[in-house]
């Protein structure tokens, strides 16, 4: 068939152009069709003239010295790879597309994320079912050319009401890219993991976050209320950055930031470093050092110091988080010292397969702390954990905005308790 | 006799169809696509690493006083195509994935402004100090600035957005 057709082919491409030449003339349009075209003449006609009108007024009200120059750059007319201004085929812009792309203060976005969970595990005493996870409303303002506002409200659900946070309420000044400073409440920036994602589940590849940085656990402090200091530092293809931060550290549940106010008279201090090598483009290394006092009960005071490192390649084939963080406490009084430490690798690679849409993933993670550690216990109940799992899992993007996962998990929680396995699965979106 | 110039017809109309798209793809994949920015940006040359650092949102400034305003084209414009390929190497998908979550973390207060054709390309380029954009060189217009990518201009040899 094809075979037959291809040579049919072949000759209509030849003589479609001499067809058409000896094509006879078509007869003339009907009257219906003839007023039409007239009416198109006219409205072309009227549309150059208001584009001609709207071009001349965006000129006038542009800087003299911005509209004809091209300053020190290379001219298109000395470089010769300028080509002549060329007709305007395209949609023009105009004025008022001009007044609407100018940035405008206050200029409020709100983004939402959602997701929608199931468990079931053999853990004794456990229900399977499903749950509603964290409803995130993420709101972000540029204030002014410099000035920027966001902040984040999380609604969690709780078995009679709902539990609303302030996650992180932030106003910065951005003085260059080299020093941009900020007021209020952030996500600590202790490794990767806790200031790349968030709450909203749907940033994340996996349907929870790792033990280290889990919401509502105290290996590290999640949320940090004071000032910081961010940007770049001058450092050519290495990439350097920082971010320098004093606050109120841990509340009185370790748990919590200090929203209402410090527990004690000392401030926490945190200091990160990271680096972009221009050249592997996709790789991030970073460390991070956090200092505090804690004062769980009056009376009661403990030095902490939290070392973290990581490594992060974000190029999704293969998408690679590695973190690692020691908790180290002294108890003020006896001088004693505990270390817990903990980490986590995740590999994950995003298919080539029906649009990308398919990212199977595994992650092993880590926690091993002393016997007797105070601070984990002050409640009488241990609040970090002995722990050894893996996950292994798959993520599904329905479509830019939303995406299924389904994992299974299998841990140990705790000295001498057996073993745990379940299955999650999560439908997590954002609009 | 009609029902046999049915066919043929058919045949005729896919020839030129094909014709005209194999033009059009030629003199589209011909030319190189031009960073231009706003006249009184103080650059004129950059490498392909800082354009990426401008276009990822790590550099938002190009001195004190200027901040970096970023215009891309809509999806499915050939040069959207090229600066995702090129400079992001991401997909349509990742591309807005990075622009939520890096306004998510507080990193960027705006995503980059979305431009509808090379005419709004250039006039926004013009009119907005600090405005970067990235348009086929051939509609490139009087009154922006284009800008050397490790030291070439576009239609030069190893010259790298095409």
């Amino acid at each position: 068939m094809l075979s037959r057709s291809l040579p049919l082919l072949l000759v209509s491409l030849v003589t479609s152009p001499l067809l058409a030449q000896s094509t006879p003339q078509s007869p003339e349009p009907e009257p219906s069709i003839q007023n039409l075209l007239s009416r198109m003449e006219q409205l072309e006609k009227r549309i150059a003239e208001l584009e001609d009108h709207e071009r001349k007024q965006a000129t006038t009200t542009l800087p003299a010295d911005s509209s004809s120059q091209t300053g020190a750059g290379i001219k298109l007319a000395d470089s010769g790879a300028g080509p002549a201004p060329a007709p305007h085929s395209e949609h023009m812009g105009s004025a008022t597309e001009e007044r609407e792309a100018q940035i405008h203060y206050p200029s409020l976005q709100i983004r939402g994320f959602g997701d929608v969970d199931f468990s079931a595990t053999d853990q004794k005493g456990s229900v399977s079912g499903f749950d509603l996870g964290q409803f995130v409303l993420h709101f972000a303002s540029p204030l002014s050319q410099k000035v920027s506002s966001f902040a984040e409200l999380s609604f969690t659900a709780q078995p009679n009401t709902y539990e609303v946070n302030v996650e992180r309420t932030i106003i910065r000044y951005d003085y260059n890219d080299y020093f941009k400073m900020s007021f209020g409440k952030y996500h600590t920036p202790i490794g990767y993991w806790n200031t790349a994602f968030h709450h909203g589940a749907w940033l994340q590849t996996t349907v929870a976050r790792p033990q280290i940085v889990k919401f509502g656990g105290t290996f590290i402090p999640v949320h940090f209320v004071g000032l910081q200091a961010e940007g770049n530092i001058p450092s050519g293809g290495l990439g350097l950055g920082y971010n320098l931060g004093l606050g109120n550290g841990r509340n009185s549940k370790f748990s919590r930031a200090g929203d209402s106010g410090d527990v004690n008279d000392n401030r926490a201090w945190v200091a990160n470093l990271f680096a972009r090598p221009t050249r592997l483009y996709g790789l991030e290394v970073g460390g991070s050092y956090y200092r505090d006092k804690l004062t769980p009960n009056p009376g009661t005071n403990f030095d902490e110091w939290i070392a973290s490192a990581y490594v992060v390649w974000s190029k999704q084939r293969p998408e690679l988080l590695a973190e690692y963080a020691n908790v180290h406490h002294r108890d003020l009084q006896t001088s004693q010292t505990f270390n817990t430490t903990g980490y986590y690798v995740q590999l994950a690679y995003r298919l080539p397969w029906q649009e990308d849409k398919w990212k199977p993933y595994y992650r092993f993670e880590y926690i091993h702390r002393p016997g007797v550690e105070p601070v984990w216990d002050i409640t009488g109940t241990a609040s970090v954990v002995d722990l050894v799992g893996s996950l292994v899992g798959v993520r599904y993007d329905i479509t830019n905005y939303a995406a299924f996962k389904g994992e299974y998990r299998n841990f140990r929680q705790g000295v001498g308790e057996p073993r745990v396995g379940g299955a999650f699965f999560q439908t997590a979106f954002t609009f | 006799m009609r029902v046999g110039s049915k066919p043929a017809c058919g045949v005729l109309l896919l020839g030129w169809i094909c014709l005209g798209g194999a033009l059009m793809a030629a003199q589209s994949h011909d030319a190189d696509v031009a960073i231009v920015v706003h006249p009184d940006t103080p650059v004129n040359n950059l490498t392909l690493a800082e354009v990426r650092k401008v276009l990822l949102g790590e550099r938002q400034y190009w001195n004190a006083n200027i901040p970096v305003v970023l215009l891309i084209r809509a999806p499915v414009a050939r040069e959207r195509n090229v600066v995702l390929k090129t400079i992001y190497q991401m997909s349509e998908s990742q591309f807005k994935q990075y622009w939520i979550a890096k306004i998510f973390r507080a990193e960027s207060a705006t995503a980059p402004k979305v431009v509808y054709s090379n005419d709004m390309a250039n006039e926004l380029t013009t009119a907005i100090p600090g405005a970067i954009a990235f348009i086929d060189v051939r509609e490139v217009r009087p009154g922006t600035k284009v800008i050397r990518v490790d030291g070439r201009l576009p239609g030069e040899a190893g010259y790298p957005l095409r």
